[in-house]
């Protein structure tokens, strides 16, 4: 429990930064804070809970709306996949619960945690429930202070950018690593580029991941 | 938003979510992966990691404000990739990215 809330508080501390101003936000389309909490209890999103106020704003129709949200989130596949090898020990439900409580920050925590060595998929569960309870009551907190404070997102959610940055550095220097990261930049800058920003995540770290195993298959090629 | 627009977009958004959250997890576990699968997987994480990054830092139209606004983002991203390379700390990289962040475009 303390060890999965020391690994959980970075997380806490910066989806109050920035569950605050979704709450805000979603307080101005007119969702009210039972809403607000149902909305991060079942969906738990933050890229989702920006989305569909903004789009929503806009004025965008409800399938477009749906369809952009389920899009970006398709990246969720990807650390699903990842956690798997993980979860082989861990019983079906706890494994269930796990998989379904994971995010872009929790995920980058959990895995880093199970590399380390002497991580659990209950500890892991406990700093995903640690980050989503720490989501929800600022998305409350955010619905009541409405307007009455004023966070600048763009610093605030840098925070976010700041945890995936350390994530990134402290992976192995590994030629293929690189290669991977490298290569995933290119493809989100390029997806950008084309007009695919939903998708740009998931896409560039495919991309990403297919390059490496590419170099390495070559690099083995040559060497027999 | 009404409630039975709420409702919609919930249950919509939360199935299509549960099932990329869940769906890989429960397919792959409990299997025997080939070394390639397992090479791929391993992959995930500096993959994934570089493309949020990039996500939120790099775009076709980073420069159109001119250079500032732009280049602030990328010397704040430059301070935290050395406190994450002393530090190894999610929460001395959050806290020094927002501050330098925030202190940057003061300037």
């Amino acid at each position: 429990m303390k060890d999965a809330f020391l690994a959980a508080y970075p997380i806490m501390l910066g989806y109050v930064a920035i569950g605050i101003p979704c709450g805000i936000l979603c307080d101005s389309i007119g969702l009210n804070a039972l809403q607000v909490f149902i909305l991060s209890a079942l969906f738990y999103s933050g890229a989702g809970q920006f989305m569909i106020p903004n789009m929503w704003l806009t004025g965008a129709p409800m399938p477009s709306i749906i369809a952009s949200v389920s899009l970006v989130n398709t990246r969720q596949m990807l650390y699903s996949a990842s956690l798997a090898p993980e979860c082989q020990g861990a019983g079906k439900l706890l494994s269930f619960f796990f998989a379904a409580t994971v995010t872009d920050e929790s995920y980058g925590v959990s895995i880093a945690k199970f590399k380390e060595g002497g991580w659990s998929v209950d500890r892991a569960l406990m700093v995903n429930l640690f980050s989503q309870s720490s989501w929800a009551l600022s998305n409350v907190v955010g619905v009541f202070v409405g307007s009455l404070i004023d966070i600048p997102l763009a610093i605030a959610s840098f925070a976010m950018t700041s945890i995936f940055i350390c994530l990134l550095f402290t992976q192995a220097l590994t030629t293929p690593n690189i290669i991977a990261a490298v290569a995933a930049v290119v493809g989100v800058y390029v997806c950008k580029l084309i007009g695919l920003e939903g998708a740009a995540i998931i896409v560039g770290a495919i991309l990403g991941v297919a390059c490496a195993l590419g170099a390495s298959a070559i690099a083995r090629k040559v060497r027999s | 938003m009404s409630w039975a627009d709420f409702w919609i977009i919930l249950i919509t958004c939360g199935v299509t979510m549960l099932i990329c959250r869940v769906a890989p997890l429960v397919l792959l576990k409990g299997r025997d992966l080939p070394d390639g699968v397992i090479r791929a997987l391993n992959l995930i994480p500096p993959a994934a990691f570089a493309a949020l990054v990039a996500n939120d830092i790099v775009s076709p139209g980073m420069f159109d404000a001119g250079l500032w606004p732009a280049a602030a983002v990328i010397c704040a991203a430059l301070i935290v990739i050395v406190v994450a390379l002393k530090t190894k700390s999610l929460i001395w990289c959050a806290i020094a990215g927002v501050a330098s962040y925030a202190i940057l475009l003061l300037i």
